[in-house]
């Protein structure tokens, strides 16, 4: 008995130092100019996206790894639905990959002390900083003035209709608000009533709102000193007028648009097959629709953001590497690649958007790559004049599956609340109004 | 000698101390962290910084806690007291048979198998969309189906029927309840005039009150900590009317990282809980039948 | 008169059975005469006049009855898990059109891209082999700490005896969701959150944390004659020993449900997964089908129940093979709580 007692334990202890092992040997390599050095190494990536971004991603990674041999690069990648709960707990675990997509946001969530993510000005041998505007860098600064990420681009949301669906109806694609209102009418007539010129969810109809209001007040809905630039009775005004929109059949309530029980429009049946005429998305996400929409890609046409509203723009992400990354050399190298280098650039497309990176916008326009719709829906944005945007407005009482937005729009769209009593749309100002404040209050 | 006896008394302890190191180290102590986070507002990524009453108080006056409170209660009366119906139902009906009796236990036991499995839920997604299985059977008839994701008194139902598929276990467990009940006692009532009725009724009945609070009380546990099934086909559902508190607390604290609100809504379970867990131990007397009772009754 | 016999026959009946030939045909004669007091249902008079005869097409009826709805109620229950199992051969635009089970055009399409990786570099089939890579240690961690544990309170008596067992009860009616978060802290703080081998999954197992399977052993315990022990140990075997060659084979059954139990428990866990496994690459089977399902484009649903189904293929054979153990001893174990 006490031998196969012995026997056990030392399997066990033998099994626990296998695991524990595996150190890498570093040999050093130089790249083909000669002029950087870098050890051989793995490195750790991951980003979240479409199919197509996927592929243009990790094809830009095989030429990285071609350029510079030695250096492997392990990828996971996945669709944004619950993406971010799984970074969070890998930034809990502490072990989050050397360099990652990041989201503006998360900067203020994950990174409160800086400790998170690696500050760029470290690697600035390697990554270029200067492709970037002050501007720009300013917007991701961490709390000790380092530099979080690289602002991949720029983004705000705008229309993207479906211009097939629309000139059944005898309409072309609607340029102002009126428009838009007349269409609903028009489809609910002549194509039937599950035809919709426009289909947005609770978060959708958050920022919407946002863009009304701030056409009426010209200023940001939050702005940069964290606070509320409207008033509640404005935001009343705001939430009648989604509403409204219910109402005339311009959007679906959010009842039917769950029951197809899709996690994202573009996975929608009824946004490939039409019936959906229109999304609000951002503009560095046309790939998106039109690779659902197939071989009907071309009926997608980008919308502009109407006079009546005003919309905002934000770093759509960012890459940054992990403060606790064992390559912070190897990683700027990557990126470097990825973000500046016309190679590289080239192969990553706009997948992210139109790229900040004065090196690589040039090298796309050089290409002839950036992709019309993306161009477009990007000049959209620019066109209404954008304002800043604070990441206060996707906190977490705010933005998420029990959040503000949802609960709030929801319970507007349905008529009732959660315990069925009526919720009508000044309940839904006074809610949506008091939990801004309480985020704005904390923070 | 007296040696001996010790070490008598020690083995049974050495065999018991695993358990009680973990125990210790999985139980006690989260228990007490858990009991000390409640009174914070505890967020994995900032730490404390305020000790507060808040999150208690906002079981009470936030309507979504409260709704979530609401819905836990609601889905274990429905659920528990038709799943034993049925289980207890199917038992009778199986009780006396002699032919392929196996068979039918293993074909009702096997949701028990699968039903808590990812699998099962995506199934049952399937099976109660708008267009999904459901819908087709009713239009074979005539009938509209009625919306089960998005309508909130359906979307509750829909996941009671995952519970309530799984009602194998409790009919196992009737089953063999009712085989134990002594034929003797159906032999005299029947010669003194019983009816079929009143056996069940005046012999069946009280003799397996054991097992069904037995029952009662585990079908309770088991829903009351219901995941999975609201997680994956609902999300919480149209308006929060599936958000049960096993998912709220799991998006409070793992979502926005709340832990210390998270907290407070498991030890709110935890006492709903053990209180009705207290009322069935309490009103046993009264209707569970004891063995000793047998000269009174 | 009559009434007095009555009660010394009933008297007499319950010390001697021969008697009750005597009191049915006592019954019998009286009934011919008396108007019914008590409320008898027409059966109960029937059955003690008619033959054998309609006695018999009596319960034929009743059992055909019965058996109907058993297997009304069956097909109820299996019907979806079938339905899932046809709809995986159809095309996926026909899975809701044709509600059957069987469709007029089975293809595999579904099956033809069911191996295709998501996320990077994790299939279905490595989703299962990570679910077994912790499932399978967590089970036999359980079976030997549970029993081991059961033991020890089923067989001994030591000091503060009653009150570990109060405290190792009261554990199970703990709803689970209060130790999450402790729990998730303490692995955050030993850096097992994310470990390459599920360790905060499998390590609180060997510590016998369920104790719903140490109850089960202690319930089949207190329920066996120590005798084959006691003979055990008296023929010179000490107690591991009795342990292992007496107490192992005896209790074979519930060993065998409790294992069952424990892996299918395990194999659908998905709470434990999605807080401690952190790669794609490291998913089990119930994250890979939840992620399956969010990740479909137009939903594919028969590819989506391809998977589910694949999924769940190895709980539905392990149970096949035990099913007239498990389903046994869980009607037995439920008697002895």
């Amino acid at each position: 008995m006490k031998n196969k007692l012995l026997f056990g334990l030392m399997i066990f202890s033998s099994l626990g130092i296998m695991t524990g092992c595996g150190k890498e040997k570093a040999v050093t390599h130089t790249d083909s100019t000669g002029k950087i050095t870098y050890e051989e190494c793995t490195l750790t990536m991951d980003w979240w996206g479409g199919d197509t971004r996927h592929e243009a991603t990790q094809e830009a990674i095989k030429a990285f790894e071609e350029k510079y041999p030695g250096i492997k690069v392990e990828v996971s990648f996945g669709a944004w639905g619950d993406w971010e709960t799984a970074k969070a707990a890998e930034y809990i675990a502490g072990n989050n990959p050397d360099v990652q997509q990041t989201n503006y946001d998360w900067i203020a969530k994950y990174d409160t002390y800086g400790t998170t993510y690696l500050d760029m000005n470290t690697v600035s041998d390697v990554f270029d900083l200067s492709q970037y505007s002050d501007d720009v860098l300013d917007m991701v600064k961490d709390s000790n003035g380092g530099i979080a990420g690289i602002p991949v681009s720029i983004t705000g949301r705008t229309f993207y209709w479906n211009k097939d669906t629309f000139e059944k109806a005898g309409l072309s694609v609607p340029t102002t608000l009126d428009e838009l209102v007349n269409a609903g009418k028009v489809f609910k007539e002549k194509l039937g009533d599950n035809y919709y010129p426009l289909s947005i969810n609770a978060y959708d109809r958050a920022i919407l709102c946002a863009y009304y209001l701030q056409a009426q007040t010209g200023k940001p809905i939050i702005n940069e000193d964290n606070e509320l630039t409207v008033t509640k009775n404005q935001l009343e005004d705001g939430l009648k007028w989604i509403s409204s929109l219910e109402k005339n059949h311009v959007i679906p309530t959010i009842e039917y648009i769950d029951g197809e029980g899709v996690e994202s429009m573009d996975k929608s049946g009824r946004f490939i097959n039409g019936e959906y005429a229109g999304v609000f998305e951002w503009d560095s996400t046309s790939g998106k629709y039109t690779a659902a929409l197939g071989d009907n890609a071309g009926n997608l046409v980008v919308g502009n953001v109407f006079p009546e509203l005003k919309s905002y723009s934000k770093v759509s992400l960012m890459f940054s590497i992990s403060a606790k990354t064992k390559h912070p050399h190897e990683s700027g190298l990557l990126l470097q690649f990825l973000l500046n280098d016309p190679e590289g650039v080239k192969i990553m497309g706009n997948e992210r958007g139109i790229p900040e990176s004065k090196a690589a916008y040039d090298a796309l326009l050089d290409n002839e790559d950036i992709s019309e719709l993306s161009a477009q829906a990007h000049k959209a944005v620019l066109d209404s004049d954008p304002v800043f945007w604070n990441p206060l407005f996707d906190n977490s009482l705010l933005k998420g599956d029990t959040a503000a937005y949802n609960v709030v729009f929801g319970q507007l769209s349905y008529g009732k609340d959660v315990a069925g009593n009526s919720y009508g749309v000044s309940d839904a100002s006074e809610e949506l109004y008091n939990t801004y404040m309480q985020v704005l209050s904390e923070n | 000698m007296n040696t001996l006896r010790k070490s008598k008394k020690n083995i049974g302890f050495i065999f018991i101390l695993p358990w009680f190191v973990g125990f210790l180290v999985f139980k006690a102590y989260p228990i007490i962290l858990s009991l000390y986070y409640s009174f914070t507002d505890y967020n994995f990524f900032r730490g404390v910084t305020t000790y507060t009453l808040q999150n208690y108080k906002d079981m009470y006056v936030n309507q979504t806690d409260r709704a979530a409170l609401i819905v836990t209660i609601k889905y274990v009366f429905m659920t528990v007291p038709i799943k034993l119906i049925i289980a207890l139902g199917v038992a009778l009906l199986l009780n006396k048979r002699s032919k392929m009796v196996n068979f039918f236990k293993v074909v009702y036991y096997l949701p028990a198998i699968l039903g808590g499995s990812v699998a099962i839920a995506v199934l049952w997604k399937a099976i109660f969309n708008d267009n999904g299985l459901i819908h087709g059977l009713c239009k074979m008839v005539g009938m509209q189906a009625p919306k089960f994701m998005t309508n909130p008194f359906w979307a509750l139902f829909m996941l009671g029927t995952l519970n309530i598929w799984q009602f194998g276990v409790f009919m196992l467990i009737f089953l063999t309840a009712l085989n134990m009940v002594p034929k003797e006692l159906y032999e005299v009532a029947s010669i003194d005039g019983a009816g079929r009725m009143k056996q069940f009724f005046y012999i069946t009945l009280p003799q397996i009150t054991p097992i069904i609070f037995y029952n009662i009380v585990t079908g309770i546990v088991v829903s009351f900590q219901d995941f999975n099934g609201p997680f994956i086909i609902t999300r919480g559902g149209p308006l929060g009317s599936t958000t049960l508190m096993s998912l709220m607390i799991y998006n409070n604290a793992f979502k926005t990282f709340n832990m210390g609100k998270a907290s407070a809504q498991s030890w709110v379970l935890f006492v709903l809980l053990a209180i009705f867990t207290a009322l069935a131990f309490i009103t046993q007397k009264y209707w569970v039948y004891q063995p000793e009772d047998d000269g009174k009754k | 008169m009559s009434k007095k016999k009555e009660e010394i026959i009933v008297d007499k009946f319950e010390a001697n059975p021969q008697y009750q030939k005597l009191r049915e045909e006592y019954l019998y004669s009286i009934n011919k005469r008396r108007i019914s007091v008590h409320e008898r249902e027409e059966d109960e008079l029937t059955e003690l006049e008619k033959s054998k005869y309609v006695k018999k097409a009596k319960r034929i009826r009743n059992a055909f009855i019965a058996y109907s709805v058993l297997i009304i109620i069956a097909l109820v229950v299996v019907y979806p898990f079938l339905w899932m199992v046809g709809s995986t051969f159809k095309d996926s635009s026909r899975v809701f059109a044709d509600i059957g089970i069987f469709t007029k055009k089975p293809t595999i399409t579904a099956y033809k891209t069911v191996l295709n990786k998501y996320g990077g570099n994790i299939n279905i089939i490595k989703a299962l082999i990570n679910t077994y890579t912790y499932v399978i240690p967590e089970v036999i961690l359980t079976v030997i700490s549970s029993l081991i544990t059961a033991y020890g309170f089923a067989r001994f008596e030591f000091i503060g005896k009653k009150v570990f067992y109060v405290l190792m009860m009261s554990t199970l009616f703990f709803p689970q969701v209060v130790l999450y978060i402790p729990q998730y802290i303490l692995f955050s703080k030993w850096h097992m959150v994310g470990s390459e081998w599920y360790l905060p999954l499998i390590i609180p197992t060997a510590f016998a944390t369920e104790s719903y399977f140490v109850y089960m052993f202690i319930q089949f315990l207190n329920n066996t004659s120590k005798e084959y022990e006691d003979n055990a140990r008296i023929d010179g075997c000490n107690y591991l020993g009795t342990f292992l060659f007496v107490v192992i084979p005896m209790m074979m059954p519930v060993i065998i449900t409790s294992a069952v139990f424990k892996f299918t428990w395990a194999s659908n866990d998905l709470l434990g997964p999605i807080l401690y496994v952190v790669t794609p690459a490291k998913y089990p089977a119930s994250l890979f089908v939840k992620m399956s399902m969010d990740s479909a484009a137009g939903f594919n649903w028969a590819r989506i129940l391809a998977i589910a189904f694949i999924s769940i293929i190895p709980n539905v054979i392990v149970f096949v093979l035990a099913s007239n153990i498990v389903v046994e001893e869980v009607g037995s174990e439920g008697i002895r709580g």
